[in-house]
């Protein structure tokens, strides 16, 4: 198929409406054989519509798809997939309680007299596998829900390999992967694109696009802004291209001084639904006016204890205590009463209902709280007033409080739920990833609030597996390994080389600017 | 389609109802049988005199009262299979509040109001507590709640039959029948005139239907209920205690079934008896609710459709030679007919579909 000389992929003028709202206007895009294409914009800007249209998930309303050169059109995405065009989605389509080789061959499964004919389904997955260099095959007989999300992932490519694909469109793949799983994710697209596969790569974080992309195209409500060349591009010049202005990237000076403690913890031990020891033993305490950061990878404990400290967890032994009465043993709704707001790692089964509207979604946590509710009524007028407000300050799209939940896009979802969270006004707010899979525009609004509040007295717990976020927001930085703190620093001074070599749990040799709790 | 308005809905469930009238009668026709006859009977059964009215509606508020039950634990994600049983607690607790305390009582219309007042309180804190019990299982005992529940009907049943039969069966009497209640104990007919429906009946099923709306929809308790139907590990993040909740919205539906027992005991009977020979209200009204896509306020449509195939199809059994077999079969179509919608509406808001995403 490749060798023509012919673009793999070239999207001419494509226009998509979804009744008023215009998702994609005249938008071009073309993707070289071999090649990664990065494609980044805002949340909603366009560039999951543009690839379901390549897909044929969507009929365009106006515009060309060209594959290899010819003119398509796709009704379904079995046209696409014929013409060998794969998509890898964010959540991925794989079946959990079948095993690899079950969801590789689904749907198209070799035969034999009726039957599905195990053996050349393994013959044919292992090919690609030693093709591409995939080590999945060890785990064709195991099953999805008992594999990490980075080898889920790569059971999604393989199953697109396996179906013929030699154009893949990755949406978002990072936005579930640790960054160990990232950089494993970007070795294996360098291998597909030195096997001649080429790659749409959708993605809202710069530095990725800029590390593996060819092409990187830019959208912006619904239009192309342009496309540049990945290796001579600067993150100020696609952060502009994006929201449309300059982006500040340092975080902003302090005005006031943190006040007294208004979080304390001591010697918590917290146990995971398994009943294994995750939080060790872990003393901590943050002050008015003051952000606490936590970074280590992911599963060393700071999921346990976030929930320990809001309510959701029961502690082993310890104390946690919030402006000087004992917590510990008071129930989640308490805790809210109280004014701790929580920012869940989890928006899409913890801080929303995927059913409900914003309107009833504004109400989730405040089911208690004055004005809201009132000797067991809720006022939904007031809350429906709540909830334009929060999609008004935090530019929640599309901007209708009427709109599911389930139908905004992640960074959206994201953005109201922490508008929700700091509307409050709370005493301390845990945030566990803030802005997860939100784009650049709102991290920085986000961390903009964020300082704001704390400079207004508010106490700050901020669990993030963003080095450069934890950094730029924390007064101190904790650093987590395995349930416990190995160290307390000052993320101005550390580099990221020594917060990685903490992470990894390694002590540093002195004692040198740490700061004691 | 997906988001239709009741008026849209009130209009298909109409067409719905024709169109499984119209395919039925041709069943029956090619079966051999009268086709017009069986509609015209179904009909007249249902609607034709101010008795059958009486009878449609008797049936209807029973099925409102146990509908809005099932929907109050469906809507917080619970199945509640066990209403039946509450149900015939609920009117057993009636029964026994008005024999024993009519004697201490006086009689007359003031006596009379006393007694069924006490009843009803009685029947809802004994349905109450019937359904507290398979929510504390759940929630402490991690007891499956459709198994424990349909346990209990035959436990609630058996236990009720035993005592009936073993202490409160008047010397001299076969039948598992308690005394009848006094003469003053009964609800009146008005226009109806009938013994066994008066509208007051039919006005505190309506009346729970509208509470248990408000409830629901205007409360924060009923939202603490709904979203933990809807997603269980958003109600917890938003300080919803789950296994409180569970027993909560049991107890809270077996006390709507309570309500229903005591209208049984009050309204229908007059007397309480053998708990396997009542009607099945607490399982039809599974469907009833499922119709209704668990609205309390759509319970009261549903309920009466309802109220009105079971009151046509025994009329028809009466009077027609029909096969009961085939006078079920088609009200189960009609049925299909009109429930198909909403079983679509929710299969197509299950996958997704609908929303504009991007």
């Amino acid at each position: 198929m490749s060798g023509s000389g012919a673009p793999a992929v070239e999207l001419d003028a494509i226009t998509k409406r979804f009744g008023d709202v215009i998702a994609n206007d005249g938008v071009d895009l073309t993707l070289e054989r071999g090649t990664v294409h990065a494609l980044v914009g805002e949340n909603g800007a366009g560039k999951t519509t543009l690839m379901s249209v390549l897909y044929g998930l969507y009929e365009p309303d106006g515009g060309t798809i060209c594959v290899d050169g010819q003119p398509r059109t796709f009704d379904s995405p079995r046209d696409a997939i014929d013409a060998g065009v794969g998509m890898i989605h964010q959540h991925f389509q794989l079946v959990d309680t079948m095993t690899v080789l079950q969801n590789v061959v689904l749907g198209h499964e070799p035969t034999d007299n009726g039957l599905v004919d195990q053996d050349s389904a393994r013959a044919a997955i292992d090919e690609v596998c030693s093709t591409y260099g995939f080590d999945i095959d060890k785990h064709l007989d195991t099953r999805i829900e008992d594999l990490g999300v980075g080898v889920q992932q790569r059971v999604e490519i393989v199953k697109s390999l396996y179906r013929g694909a030699d154009t893949l469109i990755l949406d978002e793949p990072t936005a579930v992967l640790t960054p160990q799983e990232v950089d494993e994710l970007f070795d294996v697209m360098a291998e597909l694109t030195d096997r001649g596969q080429s790659l749409i790569f959708i993605t809202h974080k710069l530095d990725e696009a800029m590390a593996v992309a060819d092409d990187i195209t830019v959208l912006r409500d619904g239009e192309s802004v342009g496309t540049v060349d990945g290796a001579s591009t600067s993150e100020q010049e696609l952060a502009r291209m994006m929201v449309g202005r300059d982006v500040l990237f340092e975080g902003q000076e302090r005005t006031t001084e943190p006040g007294s403690v208004t979080l304390d913890v001591a010697d918590l031990r917290v146990q995971d639904d398994r009943g294994l020891e995750q939080v060790s033993g872990i003393d901590l305490s943050v002050r008015s006016g003051e952000v606490l950061g936590i970074a280590g990878v992911d599963g060393n404990g700071q999921a346990e204890l976030v929930e320990a400290i809001t309510g959701l967890r029961p502690v082993e032994s310890g104390t946690v205590t919030f402006e000087g009465r004992d917590i510990t043993e008071t129930s989640r709704r308490d805790r809210i009463e109280a004014g701790i707001a929580y920012i869940p790692e989890d928006r899409q089964s913890e801080g929303l209902v995927q059913e409900y509207d914003l309107v009833r979604n504004a109400l989730l946590g405040n089911q208690t709280i004055e004005p809201f509710v009132e000797n067991g009524f809720v006022d939904w007028d007031r809350v429906r007033e709540h909830a334009a407000e929060i999609v008004a300050e935090y530019d929640v799209q599309p901007p209708h409080v009427e709109a599911d939940a389930g139908s905004l896009s992640g960074g959206n979802q994201q953005k109201f739920v922490v508008g929700r969270e700091l509307r409050h006004d709370p005493d301390l707010v845990v945030a566990s990833h803030p802005t997860r899979g939100v784009d650049i525009g709102s991290i920085e609004f986000i961390h903009g609030r964020l300082h704001e509040m704390r400079d207004e007295g508010m106490a700050i717990l901020l669990v993030s597996s963003k080095l450069d976020e934890v950094q730029k927001l924390s007064d101190r930085l904790a650093v987590i390994h395995e349930g416990e703190f190995v160290d307390v620093v000052d993320p101005d001074a550390v580099t990221e080389g020594e917060l990685g070599l903490l992470m990894a749990g390694r002590e540093r040799a002195a004692a040198d600017g740490g700061v004691e709790r | 389609m997906l988001r239709a308005s009741v008026l849209e809905r009130f209009a298909l469930a109409v067409v719905s109802t024709l169109l499984a009238l119209l395919i039925g009668s041709v069943i029956v026709w090619a079966t051999g049988y009268d086709a017009v006859e069986f509609v015209t009977s179904l009909l007249y059964g249902a609607v034709g005199n101010l008795s059958n009215v009486a009878f449609t509606l008797r049936q209807s508020t029973m099925l409102i009262l146990t509908g809005v039950a099932v929907a109050v634990a469906f809507r917080a994600g619970v199945f509640n299979i066990g209403v039946q049983g509450q149900f015939v607690v609920g009117g057993f607790a009636t029964a026994l509040t008005i024999l024993f305390l009519a004697p201490l009582l006086p009689g007359g219309p003031v006596g009379g109001v006393v007694l069924m007042v006490l009843g009803t309180i009685t029947a809802i804190v004994a349905g109450g507590a019937y359904g507290a019990l398979p929510g504390l299982m759940k929630a402490y005992a991690d007891a499956n709640e459709v198994i424990t529940t349909i346990m209990l009907n035959f436990i609630a049943s058996g236990v009720v039959y035993f005592l009936i039969d073993a202490y409160l069966r008047p010397s001299g009497t076969s039948a598992p029948n308690t005394e009848s209640f006094p003469d003053y104990v009964d609800l009146p007919g008005f226009a109806f005139g009938s013994g066994s429906f008066s509208v007051i009946g039919l006005g505190v099923a309506l009346a729970t239907a509208l509470g248990v709306y408000v409830v629901m929809a205007r409360t924060s308790f009923g939202y603490d209920l709904v979203t933990s139907g809807y997603q269980e590990s958003a109600a917890a993040y938003s300080g919803v205690d789950p296994k409180r909740t569970v027993v909560t919205t049991m107890t809270f539906s077996g006390m709507v079934a309570g309500v229903a027992g005591a209208m049984f005991a009050i309204m229908v009977l007059g007397y309480y008896s053998d708990p396997s020979t009542f009607p099945s209200f607490g399982f039809d009204a599974i469907a009833v609710s499922l119709l209704a896509a668990n609205n309390p306020l759509g319970v009261i449509p549903a309920g009466l459709l309802f109220g009105g195939l079971d009151a046509g199809g025994q009329y028809i059994g009466f009077t027609l030679d029909v096969p009961s077999e085939l006078v079920d079969g088609v009200i189960g179509l009609i049925v299909l007919f009109v429930a198909a919608p909403e079983l679509f509406r929710m299969s197509a808001r299950r996958f997704g579909l609908g929303g504009d995403d991007r």
